[in-house]
């Protein structure tokens, strides 16, 4: 049949050829499973309005004389205004501004906890338990003891030598406080603290008081509460906050609650206070020798240098020595806005430490404040299971509100936000894996049924920043960014440091945002000292809408487009040559660059890495960069560590930035923008219009948005944003999208009620249960808002009555639920006819499953139940393949035999 | 060994019988005489298109066939040769009491042993679907409790391929035995019945009762016992159970539900039709060296081995079930 040389290598060459072209091309279309991720987060939250705070208090310094005379300096009277203290939530910050206040001097490049304590006339701002009412009992009244500090230097001086006791000075003191060892009461044994009672130094324990009732002494770092640990999960909050020479300051401070700081203990049922202390200096006492120094007055401003004079005797005496007197009396060594950056001392009697000296004490201004519900108080008061709505984080804030006013109101149902893309979340709801989707943007409905959008929130997105000016001159408040620069970012065209000049094609590009000609036209004023974050723009990793319409909002730009397209800008700035052409608007943002720098450095040559992925570092989830431009930590991971011990390394996050020269930036959304108290860029539409968020710009993009078809999202077209001039290219319409058909109908009402309640009373701004936080514009019924609000009428009312198509499909719908399983629980009816590849979660049955007829057990054996049929699984490619195989086998094998034979003789072997 | 030599040194000082392989007379103590020059190459019209198809029609026949055997045959022999390993080493897991109770037990590993003295059916089942995991035996679904456990285990095997250890399930009839050994114990199953598309599905399992679904596939219709597209249930139920414990996956991939394919083998194929590559090309090679026979005898069982082991790796991509 085959001549002996049959040739094998041809024979397997075609085999390995001809086999997976045969199998692979017989495959059935492979389904690929859809991983529903379906890790619900607890939302929950609480009432009330807004309350602003604002008292005025005159602080005077005294010093009385020996000759019994007193000095009073010229009086400082401080205003203290706060913008929000009722409803707070965790890390939610509020905004402090104060006037009259003694000028700062030697600022601390941060002001945060321990780091804030080497200045001179600060402003401390701090949170404690309880409110400053006598009337109180002693366990809901603020003391120094219920303040929270992170650090024991804050808090407590142990074993302070004369020169470093002025508080034994105080002229307000009790004569308790001004005892050698003072502050707690009993005193800490030797044994729990051995540092504390020495001989003669002089120390002050403030300790602390936790909200459940354990004393912690603050003598030492181990006798704090561990939320004041080193390392712990959350930086410090308290802050002594610089007053500028004019006497103004203004800072935005965190409130903790009690799920990030339970010793503190802040909730909805413990009342707290925000308390804010000017420092204007100790008052100091005589001299307590009995020989009165002949010098004693201090200069209000200048360090006074006259020491205590002739003091015969040793300080021995109940009230301290001379050499305190006279800490007592200085007046600070740093003139007003001066820097303190290498944490140089301070004199004691104007820094922040001894805040809690009565002197200083008696001047505090204390805010009460009032906390929301945690976002755990649905899960923890209903048990019903929640109803889960997957999609946009831009809901975020807002369903934090809302849902308390669902899962604790009996005849409503428990609502749950589940944050995921908006692509994720829409393919879910369409599975019937999730009642509803929220998102912000039409998408393709893959099973051809018809999907519903009503619009529940107006909201969107922002640039978020966190700039400090030169000079401690404070934040900058007045960002300005347009498409191009915007594009400069994503594309990583800045080069982030030298490690970034060896890239190849952009070699001449400037190194951060801060230093393109452009950037620095368009806000001048600023530093231009580079910085590795002044390259990125901290944005999200995965899919989403947001992304979509910003690079949307960057194609109708021509600026933007001919520089991604490859047109260096006016200052000859290039793209980066890997995101050239890169074809936009798109949902996701590719990390295209592969560039790995050459450096003598040996941490990285041992750690190659894409450096500008590194400098991106784009994240998971919105909340994620707000916390970075909270904390002014940007999260670029280029920092190279060596451990000299084990001689590895290690790639990581840089070091936050210090304060004063912060340069972050980042995506945010502006629910999260308005709770943290974030600052959003404005972004050019027409030439030289910058429009920044807010409720008229929303607005004006609202008016602009149309809608094509009844029931279906609204778009919003940039190139009209960009004519119009007034309307926020950021504005997004959050819909809830539901199914119109196929949806269960208990998960129907659910859904509807959601849709109308949203709309209605979950549309009145206040930070209540149930309200529309900040961030975002209230949908009226009339008003520009009218169209969004018809439109989420209609669609509830679809919704709601589940007949736009054939019920046909509402069956089929849960039908797909495999077949396998339905011995193993009670099935649903099963009437899938496709291949088996293409029924989705067949052991998922339990989550949808209409028919969930109880499973068994509850029933007699009796009485039979009707169950329904078993579902027809089969394969095509499984009945067929065998015979064809065969077939084709024998055929060919005969043609080819035939061929050989009949067509043309064998050929005879050549000798 | 002696394909590490080169010519020369063979020509010199290689045996006998290596030297007959290598297509020599064989010399008699003298120098053997000079090869003759190879004849250069006739002209031939071996390269004519009827040719071409001709070779090509063969090649595609022959590769069928080779499956079809594959499928049928050899792979009958390594399902055998599986059984074999797998129960020596249930029995021996048994025996000192280190059997798998569950939930989680790593795919391919013997979890029960199975008989129907009625169809003569004794098998080792192992635990997984995927279609890698019943070429050796019956498979247990990842996310139901094993045999005889409290609550409904499903297990699924081939019907033709492979040793079909599941080809005669649909004789089974109501009131047959069918028991299981486990870790756990022995439990007998009572047959309720054969269950096809359409049929009602088994009453709810009474708490405390355990439940033996066993899946193959058949063929529908008036095809030949080769074409087995659909799907075949048969229940049993027993009356008592072993406790099951708690921690179940909630699902399992597609790829292990019934007559799923199992794609994820995709890059393994891949290396292998790579290997069967180099060994094409390294024969190609071989044969300008050394005579025609001396090549084929190494190449043969290597080549066999190759598109045996290349062949089980396709087989993966085909319905777990056949």
């Amino acid at each position: 049949m085959t001549r002996p040389t049959v040739r094998l290598p041809l024979c397997l060459l075609s085999l390995a050829i001809l086999l997976p072209t045969l199998l692979v091309g017989a495959l059935p279309a492979l389904a690929a499973g859809e991983g529903a991720d379906k890790s619900g987060k607890g939302k929950g939250d609480k009432p009330a309005a807004a309350s602003t705070y604002s008292a005025t208090k005159t602080l005077t310094r005294v010093f009385r004389n020996a000759d019994g005379t007193t000095l009073d300096f010229p009086p400082n009277t401080v205003t203290v205004d706060v913008d929000q203290t009722r409803n707070l939530r965790g890390r939610q910050r509020v905004n402090i501004t104060w006037s009259g206040a003694q000028p700062s001097g030697g600022r601390a490049s941060n002001p945060y906890g321990e780091n804030g304590l080497q200045q001179e006339y600060p402003v401390v701002i701090m949170q404690c338990r309880g409110t400053d009412d006598p009337s109180l009992p002693l366990a809901e009244q603020l003391r120094p003891e219920t303040c929270f500090t992170a650090s024991v230097a804050q808090r407590s001086q142990v074993s302070r030598s004369d020169a470093e006791a002025s508080w034994r000075n105080d002229l307000d003191a009790e004569a308790g406080d001004r005892a050698r060892v003072s502050g707690a009461d009993p005193f800490p044994a030797k044994s729990e603290c051995p540092t504390a009672d020495i001989e003669p130094f002089s120390t002050h324990l403030t300790p602390f008081v936790a909200a459940d009732g354990t004393v912690y002494a603050a003598c030492d770092s181990a006798h704090m509460p561990p939320e004041a640990a080193v390392g712990a999960a959350f930086p410090a909050n308290e802050i002594a906050a610089f007053t500028d020479p004019d006497g103004n300051g203004s800072v935005r401070f965190e409130v903790r609650s009690d799920v990030e700081n339970e010793s503190l203990g802040c909730s909805e049922k413990v009342d707290c206070s925000i308390v804010v202390i000017p420092i204007n200096g100790l008052s100091c006492d005589v001299p307590p020798t009995e020989t009165p120094s002949p010098s004693s007055s201090a200069s209000p401003s200048a360090a006074p240098t006259d020491t205590a004079g002739p003091t015969p005797t040793p300080p021995t005496d109940q009230n301290g020595s001379g050499l305190s007197e006279s800490a007592c009396r200085k007046g600070g060594q740093f003139t007003p806005g001066s820097s303190n950056f290498v944490n140089g001392g301070v004199d004691q009697a104007v820094s922040p430490a001894l805040w809690w000296s009565e002197s200083n004490w008696k001047n505090r201004f204390a805010v009460p404040v009032t906390f929301g519900l945690p976002p755990d108080t649905c899960d923890v008061l209903d048990p019903r299971p929640p109803t889960g709505f997957y999609g946009s984080e831009l809901l975020a804030q807002a369903s934090l509100q809302w849902s308390p006013a669902y899962c604790l109101d009996k005849k409503r149902f428990k609502f749950q936000l589940n944050q995921m893309s908006d692509d994720a979340g829409f393919k879910l709801m369409q599975a019937g894996g999730g009642a509803a989707a929220v998102v912000s943007s039409e998408h393709t409905s893959s099973g051809g049924e018809k999907i519903g959008y009503a619009p529940t929130a107006v909201t969107g997105f922002g640039i978020g920043y966190a700039i400090d000016r030169p000079d401690n001159a404070g934040e900058f408040t007045d960002l300005k960014l347009n498409a191009r620069l915007i594009a400069k970012l994503l594309t990583q065209s800045y080069l982030g440091s030298a490690l970034g000049r060896g890239h190849p094609g952009i070699e001449a590009n400037p190194l951060g945002i801060m230093n393109d000609p452009e950037f620095i036209e368009l806000n001048p004023g600023l530093s231009e000292i580079s910085q590795e974050a002044g390259a990125s723009l901290l944005s999200l990793s995965n899919a989403s809408d947001i992304i979509e319409q910003l690079t949307d909002y960057l194609t109708q730009d021509k600026d933007a487009t001919d520089f991604i397209a490859g047109k260096p800008d006016p200052w000859g700035m290039k793209v980066n040559p890997a995101y050239k052409k890169l074809k936009l608007p798109r949902d996701e943002f590719p990390l295209l660059d592969e560039f790995v720098p050459t450096t003598p450095d040996v941490c990285r040559t041992n750690n190659p890495a894409v450096y500008f992925t590194q400098l991106a570092a784009p994240v998971t989830s919105l909340r994620k960069v707000a916390d970075s431009l909270l904390d002014g930590w940007p999260n670029v991971q280029t920092r190279c560590d060596t451990g000299l011990a084990t001689g590895s390394y290690k790639l990581g996050r840089v070091d936050r930035q210090s304060y004063g020269a912060r340069f972050v930036l980042g995506l945010v959304s502006l629910g999260d923008a308005e709770r943290f108290g974030l600052r959003t860029a404005a972004l050019e539409t027409d030439k030289g219009k910058y429009v920044a968020p807010s409720t008229s710009s929303l607005a004006a993009g609202v008016k602009l948005t149309t809608q094509d078809k009844k029931l279906e999202p609204f778009a919003l077209d940039q190139a009209d944003v960009r004519t119009s001039g007034r309307a926020y290219p950021g504005t997004m319409i959050v819909y809830t999208a539901a199914k119109l058909s196929g949806l269960l109908p208990e998960d129907a009402t659910k859904v509807a009620q959601f849709m109308r309640v949203s709309t209605t009373e979950g549309q009145q701004a206040g930070s209540g249960n149930g309200e529309l936080p900040a961030g975002y514009l209230p949908i009226t019924k009339s008003g520009v808002t009218a169209k969004l609000f018809a439109s989420a009428q209609a669609v509830a009312d679809a919704v709601e009555a589940q007949k736009d198509s054939k019920p046909a499909e509402a069956v089929e719908e849960p039908a797909s639920t495999g077949e396998v399983t339905s011995s193993s629980a009670a099935p649903p009816p099963s009437s899938s006819a496709g291949p088996v590849d293409s029924a989705p979660a067949a052991e998922d049955a339990a989550v949808e499953a209409p028919a969930v007829v109880a499973p068994a057990p509850a029933l007699p054996a009796s009485a039979p139940v009707a169950m329904p049929a078993t579902g027809a699984v089969s394969s095509g490619l499984a009945g067929r393949l065998l015979p064809t195989l065969m077939v084709i086998g024998l055929l060919g094998l005969g043609a080819a035999t035939g061929m050989r034979f009949f067509v043309r003789p064998p050929r005879r072997r050549q000798g | 060994m002696t394909a590490t030599m080169r010519r020369d040194d063979v020509e010199t000082r290689a045996p006998r019988s290596v030297r007959r392989l290598l297509g020599r007379p064989p010399a008699d103590g003298t120098a053997p005489p000079p090869r003759a020059p190879r004849a250069p190459r006739v002209p031939t019209t071996r390269d004519e298109p009827v040719t071409v198809l001709s070779t090509s029609v063969a090649m595609i026949s022959l590769l069928c066939l080779w499956m079809v055997f594959q499928l049928v045959f050899l792979g009958g022999l390594s399902h055998g040769r599986d059984q074999d390993l797998l129960y020596r080493d249930f029995r021996t897991q048994l025996a000192s009491a280190i059997a798998p109770v569950g939930p989680v037990v790593p795919a391919g590993d013997p979890v029960a042993v199975l008989t129907a003295p009625r169809i003569g059916l004794q098998q080792t089942v192992v635990e997984g679907t995927g279609s890698a995991d019943t070429l050796a035996g019956p498979g247990h679904l990842r996310n139901t409790v094993l045999p005889g456990q409290s609550g409904t285990s499903v297990m699924m095997g081939r019907a033709q391929t492979y040793g079909g250890p599941f080809a005669s399930l649909g004789s089974l009839v109501a009131g047959d035995t069918i028991t299981t050994v486990t870790g756990q114990g022995t439990t007998a199953f009572t047959v309720l019945g054969v269950r096809r598309a359409g049929d009602p599905l088994p009453q709810p399992l009474a708490a405390g009762s355990s439940r033996l679904t066993l899946v193959t596939s058949e063929s529908s219709g008036a095809r030949t016992d080769l074409a087995s597209g659909s799907v075949l249930y048969v229940d049993a139920d027993a009356a008592t159970a072993f406790p099951a414990p708690a921690g179940l996956p909630a699902s399992v991939p597609d790829s292990e539900r019934p007559l799923a394919t199992d794609s994820g083998v995709l890059p393994l194929l891949v290396l292998h039709l790579a290997a069967l590559l180099a060994l094409t090309l390294g024969i190609v090679a071989a044969r300008q060296r050394w005579a025609g026979p001396l090549v084929w005898v190494i190449a043969t069982p290597v080549a066999l081995a190759a598109a045996w082991s290349t062949t089980d790796v396709a087989m993966r991509l085909l319905p777990n079930l056949l």
